[in-house]
């Protein structure tokens, strides 16, 4: 509780509450721009921030997550264009909500919904987070490495609709973590002297995120204008409170963890949510054509999801999604040693972050509201500044880390990459989570084999260990059994899909 | 919208097969590379090369099972987004001249200094992505690199080698 | 033998519409409306929507006008506007002007000026009452 009231005093600062409102702004900026998303734009901050101070810095960062997932959901509103997965149920009711001149109440109901699940969500944080991290530490190396190797398989295989495509990216990832000399050999370096210390993952994350995003787009603009609904003050009658109130707690039930599980995602709950409103609701009719109850729940669990991936971040130092991968390597770049041992170590910065959390929630709340009509002027940039703008940030970036044209060569490569893999349809997030964690396994395993001086039973010695190689051997036979009984099997939600791009 | 034309795409994604070759060459250089590597340290349990066999080994085995399932007809689901629209094709000239103007910055940054290649980036790619008053573009682009070298210099406390504009800036 | 007016879905290309109608109703010639976009923003608010400009098209062919409506994305809309009157044998191209101050002249170009001076036959130019 002490560490609580510290972490509140951390985040209460006059600068830090700047850096909070700072990141809320240009979270919901980048959230309502298209082709930028959270994840891209911590990737282009990393280099920047280092000389931030780090508390500064992950509360910019922890605003920017929650601004980004507001900004999308307005977008999702008012143009039906979801950026992600997660917003794709935001867009079916909230979009036809908007079309029946509803808008206002769509926006409104969305908003603070987010708020009241990031609320729960956060307080949820506060008690759950400590714990989890006090039985992590408790585990040998040998658990640690199980749970690495879940993460990984989970990230990869869980998530994700080609299993084929996820491993391919996690094994390309965990090629270029491999890069460097860290075991006292050259790994990988073409005898180039510039890779001996690897490749940046700054450098790695920045060209996945953003040239290879911005090539990508560049290949396939959008020509035609969206038609996008005019709004004004967002607002809810009575009606609407009443009938949000119990989609928002029961998303919130729903997201949270789904967000902390590793291969949860906010993907499924948005679905479960919208279906348990759809099957609970007085006005099932109106799902479909625009129900307040299937905006408000979605994306309340979507918000408390968001903030349940950190529970994996902060306890056990596995990102699970984007953005939280690059908050690791933010963390990582001070310096901190990210893991169960975090918030013994740091409790003033972890606290500080969690109760930032809270306040970059009610900052959303307060900024956002009102200024949704001037959001939606956002999209009238050009095309082609703002991608030329991301090129021209991401060469910065990159730049500014060693001063070496070489790290813009590599960021080219990467970024080539990047384009391929959105080509292919193979997903960015394992690749990224390999990198950060392939060198992190090696560690664990000769940390571990260490102990028992080269005696390899040790890696399921222990009973966690044991577990969590069990619940991977169920989730493989069960995706194995899945697969043998649809050979083809297609994906669930791209009816889903199809009913949007309608 | 006016319905989608869908161009009627070929029955297997030839292109794929390109992709699985690179898995394979790739994780063939991994092996290759972990072959040269020599014995640890007394104090080194994992040998330097056992990661990089497992992750050779493994690029290999998915280069050859993507191939096998694109003759089997797996078809890639391309990445979608806010901004694109993947019922036309892939705009080839536009990322190649994008390529080009990187691998442009790339050669001039070190002689000319980010001040004048970050304008130049910037430009270069607005125009090549469809702005038409090259002007602005330069006006937006020399503001931009200019003061983010200052913005590093003086805010960040960053100095990015000025290169040809040594001592001007 | 036909007016060209250049229509923005805000109150100048309305005004512009309108003085074009009975221009058109007058003279008993056929109205284009052209209303294009570069494409190059996700939005563009002077770019109508698909119901609204088939709104518009009904509303002037109720009034007994031979309408022709070209709604198109194309590379630039001053050029799209003189393109089509010179397709379309235009008499008089009709456009709305708005105010702008000397600096958002330089950053932003004008259409309306770009029309007038490119344009081949007489332009007229309106603003909105008030």
């Amino acid at each position: 509780m002490d560490l609580l009231l510290d972490g509140f005093q951390t985040a209460l600062t006059p600068e830090n509450l700047l850096f909070a409102a700072l990141g809320v702004l240009l979270g919901t900026a980048v959230g309502v721009l298209p082709g930028i998303g959270p994840a891209m734009t911590l990737a282009l901050l990393l280099p920047v921030t280092y000389s931030v101070g780090a508390d500064s810095a992950i509360i910019m960062f922890a605003g920017i997550y929650y601004g980004g997932m507001y900004g999308g959901s307005t977008t999702s509103i008012l143009l039906n264009t979801p950026g992600e997965s997660s917003s794709v149920i935001t867009a079916i009711e909230g979009n036809k909500m908007a079309k029946a001149g509803r808008a206002a109440q769509a926006l409104a109901t969305a908003a603070i919904g987010s708020f009241v699940a990031g609320s729960i969500a956060t307080v949820l944080l506060w008690i759950v987070t400590p714990q989890v991290a006090d039985i992590v530490v408790t585990l040998g190396s040998p658990s640690y490495f199980a749970l690495m190797v879940l993460a990984l398989f989970a990230v990869t295989a869980v998530l994700g609709s080609s299993k084929l495509r996820g491993f391919i990216a996690l094994f390309l990832g965990l090629a270029i973590g491999l890069v460097g000399t860290s075991t006292g050999q050259a790994r990988l370096t073409f005898g180039e002297p510039l890779l001996a210390d690897g490749i940046d993952i700054v450098v790695v994350a920045v060209a996945l995120f953003a040239i290879g995003e911005a090539l990508w787009v560049a290949a396939h603009l959008r020509r035609k204008p969206l038609e996008i609904i005019p709004v004004g003050q967002p607002w809810m009658s009575r009606a609407d409170w009443g009938r949000s109130w119990k989609p928002w707690l029961r998303g919130t039930a729903y997201g949270f963890p789904f967000g902390a599980l590793p291969a949860g995602g906010a993907e499924l709950p948005t679905f479960l949510s919208y279906a348990t409103e759809k099957k609970l609701s007085k006005h099932p009719e109106e799902f479909g054509k625009g129900a307040i109850e299937g905006v408000a729940g979605p994306e309340a669990a979507n918000n408390a999801s968001a903030a349940g991936t950190l529970v994996p971040l902060l306890a056990l130092g596995l990102p699970t999604t984007a953005t939280a991968a690059i908050m690791l390597v933010a963390l990582q770049g001070y310096g901190f040693q990210t893991g169960p041992t975090l918030m013994d170590d740091h409790p003033d910065l972890v606290w500080g972050l969690l109760a930032s959390l809270f306040v970059a929630n009610a900052l959303l709340l307060v900024l956002n509201l009102p200024m949704a009509p001037l959001w939606a002027k956002l999209l009238r940039i050009p095309r082609p500044y703002l991608y030329a703008g991301i090129l021209f940030f991401a060469s910065l970036g990159a730049y500014s880390v060693n001063f070496q044209a070489f790290d813009l060569a590599i960021l080219l490569v990467l970024g080539v990459l990047g384009f391929f893999m959105r080509r292919f349809g193979i997903p960015v997030l394992p690749l990224i989570i390999g990198v950060i964690l392939g060198p992190k396994l090696e560690d664990q395993l000769t940390t571990a084999l260490k102990i028992s001086e080269g005696d390899v039973s040790t890696l399921w010695s222990e009973p966690v260990a044991v577990v969590v190689y069990g619940v991977m051997a169920l989730l493989l036979t069960a995706m194995a059994f899945a697969g043998l009984r649809k050979p083809s099997a297609g994906n669930v939600p791209t009816e889903e899909k199809e009913m949007v791009e309608r | 919208m006016t319905a989608p034309t869908t161009p009627s795409t070929p029955l297997v994604d030839k292109a794929q097969y390109g992709l699985a070759a690179f898995l394979v060459l790739a994780g063939g250089y991994v092996l290759l590379d972990a072959a040269g590597l020599e014995d640890g340290f007394a104090d080194q349990p994992v040998q330097p090369y056992t990661l990089p066999y497992v992750v050779g080994a493994a690029l290999v085995v998915l280069g050859i099972l993507l191939a096998v399932a694109t003759a089997r007809g797996d078809r890639p689901e391309a990445e979608e987004g806010e901004d694109i629209d993947l019922t036309q094709g892939t705009d080839v000239r536009t990322v190649g001249l994008l390529a080009l103007v990187l691998v442009a910055n790339i050669a001039l940054i070190d002689v000319l200094g980010w001040a004048i290649t970050g304008a130049l980036l910037f430009a270069g790619s607005a125009v090549v992505l469809g702005s038409r008053s090259w002007v602005r573009d330069l006006a937006v682009g020399v503001a931009l690199s200019v003061g983010s070298w200052y913005g590093f210099y003086v805010g960040l406390g960053i100095p990015i080698p000025a290169g040809i504009l040594d001592g001007v800036l | 033998m036909s007016i060209v007016v250049a229509y923005s879905a805000d109150r100048y290309g309305e005004a512009a519409v309108e003085h074009a109608a009975d221009l058109a109703r007058k003279e008993h010639t056929r109205l284009v409306v052209v209303n294009a976009t570069l494409g190059s923003s996700l939005v563009d608010s002077r770019f109508a929507h698909d119901a609204d400009i088939a709104a518009l098209r009904d509303r002037l062919v109720a009034e007994g006008l031979d309408v022709v409506v070209r709604h198109d994305v194309v590379d630039d809309v001053a050029d799209a506007v003189i393109a089509a009157a010179d397709e379309e044998q235009a008499t008089l191209i009709v456009v709305g002007i708005r105010h702008r101050t000397p600096v958002g002249k330089l950053l932003l170009g004008s259409v309306a000026q770009r029309i007038i001076l490119g344009a081949h036959c007489p332009v007229l130019a309106v603003k909105p009452t008030g």
